[in-house]
């Protein structure tokens, strides 16, 4: 727990991209030349869905330009030169503020979730919330959290408040023993927090009525709630299963990170915007640790923090080997929804051919939500895009769990993610008709 | 600069390989096929060489004369031609084997469109055709019947190759049940059923525990290609194999051929088994 360390050390360029989130992109606020310090809005967006950029390093701004963003995309970024800040910043938070207020500070501070939606947007989209679930079955990024898992609490306590949302469930890993210890240890105003596993029918309701607290942690199977597991979330935390094109909202529950109640707490109690997240970094590295990193710091700067490659990389992918990006540069910046960076060497680089189906069923058995991911992949191969809408493609969360056991090395999850566009297409074309 | 590879996600998968799971099934079938070159010697070694042989060389004719990806290292057509050689008598010229291995691959594999398309299993397929081509050399000899523990071990009655050692059958489809080469629902279902059903009828067990049952159980049955994918379709499968066993068996008296035909019967109802038993996703659907 101790070795998780901040990445003081300035890189030689910094890049933040202008889009750290699922919306439009914020227009620069700066141009070349232009001196900046820490914390100065870098990024304005307007629209419904808003993450303003800030800087998280004094320096001059030397270019304002597209370049490789971690999803594979180049997007216009702020490229600076940072330099040693000169006086300390000065962040003031403010004092009693009210629930309108943490709302709008929460909105100002650019706090985005791990899956790009904007922070202050999934407190009050629009539905009632009776349930704020944090999802905290990341067991590294949890781990990197835990010294400072009062504040991490006491950041989830001012989400509800400031959402207005009266239940809060955390959902940890079963086999993440030592964030179980530490979230049993913690106490929630003087009491202890309650940790419980769910087991069976026992969803987060009979908890809330079991132990009389508004706050529970409950301890999930061994699965990561990745990003496109949202309603597997819902339905195995909170027994609200969804059918396709329903989203948590509409069962009145929300999704937020470990990272974003962090940096909730930093807004509204230090009056930090939100300027650096925990990232794990694992595989072929001499050091592999969990570091907190400034956004806009190169990958390649946070690898040298880590002792640089151990022996010659291969792959570098940015969250997560089963559904994360593999970047073909490490000039790429950490932004805000970055969680873990993998390196692969070389030798473990995967290079499979893929052989025919044989029918073997190991991806059916495998799929968390009940697909048949080799039928609708042969499907999808030869076109027959309605006929993988029949056996529910679009139900596909995409979380690799089929391509990863198929003997057949067969490439199921970008076969279904084809027909899955495909069928989009093809809706909106029909849509297009009824209104002519 | 450092050059690094781009790849679609997982950037992770299992290391079982197709390749893998045909040799795990072979070498459980070796073993099988060393406890019949006990009871049978010679004539068994050659019937199953010989039945590798048409099998392996047909599928490299075949791949040859198509200018097609030669596939005979994936252990398949090894597989089909060494489990055909099993469900044959040791009596059976040592010719016959190896055309029986040729149709195996040549018709029952390659005509339907090689590794994963075929429907009906090639080794039954060309056990029937070896029965109908050449009924009399392809009767055993004796009809086994497991009547003490001992014959579980070492029948001496054994008609087939793969009747000799029942329990060795067994432990070798544990064995792979437990190390997840073979899927469990098939064999539990199929067993089950076949068991309390004759139970039900009457049967004497001695009559049904023999190799060739417990070879359709463990190896027959769960031929991927030719079985719904389903999770519940699967259940229904081993069900349905059951009763045509049984079924075959009771009024047939012999459980030989019983299992054979059953499970090549089976094979014809796998898809409708299939589209009949497809899941719904989980949260259910939108308007239906």
């Amino acid at each position: 727990m101790s070795d998780v360390i901040k990445l003081n050390k300035l890189p030689e360029r910094v890049i933040l991209p202008l889009k750290q989130h699922d919306g439009i992109a914020c227009a620069p606020l700066v141009k070349k030349g232009d001196e900046v310090h820490l914390g100065q809005k870098l990024g304005d967006c307007k629209g419904s869905e808003l993450a303003y950029i800030h800087s998280p390093y004094c320096g001059n701004v030397v270019a304002v330009e597209a370049r490789p963003a971690p999803g594979g995309k180049s997007v216009l970024s702020v490229v600076l030169e940072p330099v040693e800040c000169t006086e300390a910043p000065e962040f003031v938070p403010e004092k009693e503020a009210p629930p309108s207020r943490l709302m709008e500070i929460i909105e100002a501070a650019g706090i985005v979730e791990y899956y790009e939606k904007p922070t202050y947007k999934i407190l009050k989209p629009g539905p009632l919330i009776d349930t704020l679930i944090l999802n905290a079955t990341f067991p590294l990024i949890t781990r990197a959290y835990l010294p400072f898992l009062d504040k991490v609490l006491e950041g989830f306590q001012l989400m509800l408040e400031a959402g207005g949302i009266s239940k809060g469930v955390i959902v940890l890993r079963a086999d993440d023993k030592e964030s179980i210890q530490a979230f049993k240890k913690a106490s929630l105003n003087g009491k202890p927090l309650p940790v419980a596993p769910i087991i069976g029918k026992r969803h987060a309701d009979y908890y809330f009525e079991d132990t009389d607290s508004d706050l529970i942690a409950l301890v999930a199977g061994k699965k990561t709630y990745t990003p496109t597991m949202m309603n597997l979330l819902s339905a195995d935390v909170m027994g609200r299963s969804l059918p396709l094109g329903y989203k948590p909202e509409d069962v009145h529950l929300s999704i937020c990170g470990v990272k974003s109640a962090k940096a909730v707490y930093d807004a509204i109690k230090e009056g930090k915007p939100y300027l650096e997240n925990a990232v794990t970094i694992t595989g072929a590295v001499n050091n592999p640790k969990s570091l907190f990193v400034r956004f806009g710091t190169p990958v390649k700067d946070v690898i040298e923090a880590c002792g640089g490659y151990r022996g010659e990389p291969g792959k570098l992918i940015i969250n997560g080997s089963m559904g994360g990006v593999a970047v073909y540069t490490d000039e790429v910046p950490i932004v805000k929804n970055t969680t873990g960076i993998v390196v692969q060497a070389k030798e473990e680089v995967l290079r499979d051919e893929a052989m025919p189906c044989i029918h073997c069923a190991r991806c059916v058995d495998a799929c968390p939500v009940n697909l048949l991911p080799g039928r609708i992949a042969v499907m999808a191969d030869c076109g027959m895009y309605e006929k993988c809408g029949e056996y529910y493609a679009l139900s596909c969360i995409e979380c690799g769990e089929c391509a990863a056991v198929c003997p057949a090395k067969r490439h199921l999850v970008q076969l279904i993610r084809y027909s899955k566009l495909q069928l989009q297409k093809m809706n909106e074309a029909k849509n297009a008709e009824v209104i002519e | 600069m450092t050059q690094f590879t781009i790849s679609p996600p997982p950037h992770r998968r299992s290391k079982i390989s197709v390749k893998s799971l045909m040799y795990g099934r072979i070498a459980a079938l070796l073993i099988v096929g060393a406890a019949s070159l006990l009871l049978f010697g010679t004539p068994a070694l050659i019937n199953i060489l010989a039945a590798i042989l048409g099998a392996v060389g047909t599928e490299l004719v075949i791949q040859l004369a198509f200018k097609q990806k030669l596939t005979i290292s994936d252990g398949n057509a090894l597989y089909l031609g060494l489990l055909l050689a099993l469900i044959c008598p040791p009596t059976l010229p040592a010719w016959m084997a190896f055309v029986g291995g040729a149709f195996a691959i040549g018709v029952g594999k390659h005509a339907f469109g090689g590794i994963g398309s075929y429907m009906f299993h090639p080794s039954l397929t060309a056990w029937v055709f070896l029965n109908l081509a050449w009924a009399q050399n392809m009767l055993p000899e004796s009809i086994p019947i497991t009547s003490e523990f001992s014959d579980l071990l070492y029948e001496t009655g054994a008609g087939f190759l793969t009747d000799v050692s029942p329990i060795l059958i067994i432990l070798t489809g544990l064995i792979l049940i437990a190390t997840k080469f073979i899927e469990w629902r098939i064999p539990l279902s199929y067993f089950l059923t076949t068991v309390i059903l004759a139970l039900f009828l009457g049967e004497d067990p001695s009559y049904i525990m023999q190799g060739t049952f417990l070879l359709g159980v463990f190896f027959i049955a769960t031929e991927t290609a030719t079985t719904p994918v389903t999770k519940n379709g699967r259940l229904v499968y081993g069900i349905l194999c059951g009763v045509l066993t049984v079924t075959y068996g009771y009024f047939a008296g012999n459980y030989l051929w019983g299992t054979l035909y059953a499970l090549l019967l089976s094979n014809v109802v796998a898809p409708y088994i299939e589209v009949k038993t497809l899941p719904t996703p989980l949260g259910g659907v939108l308007n239906e």
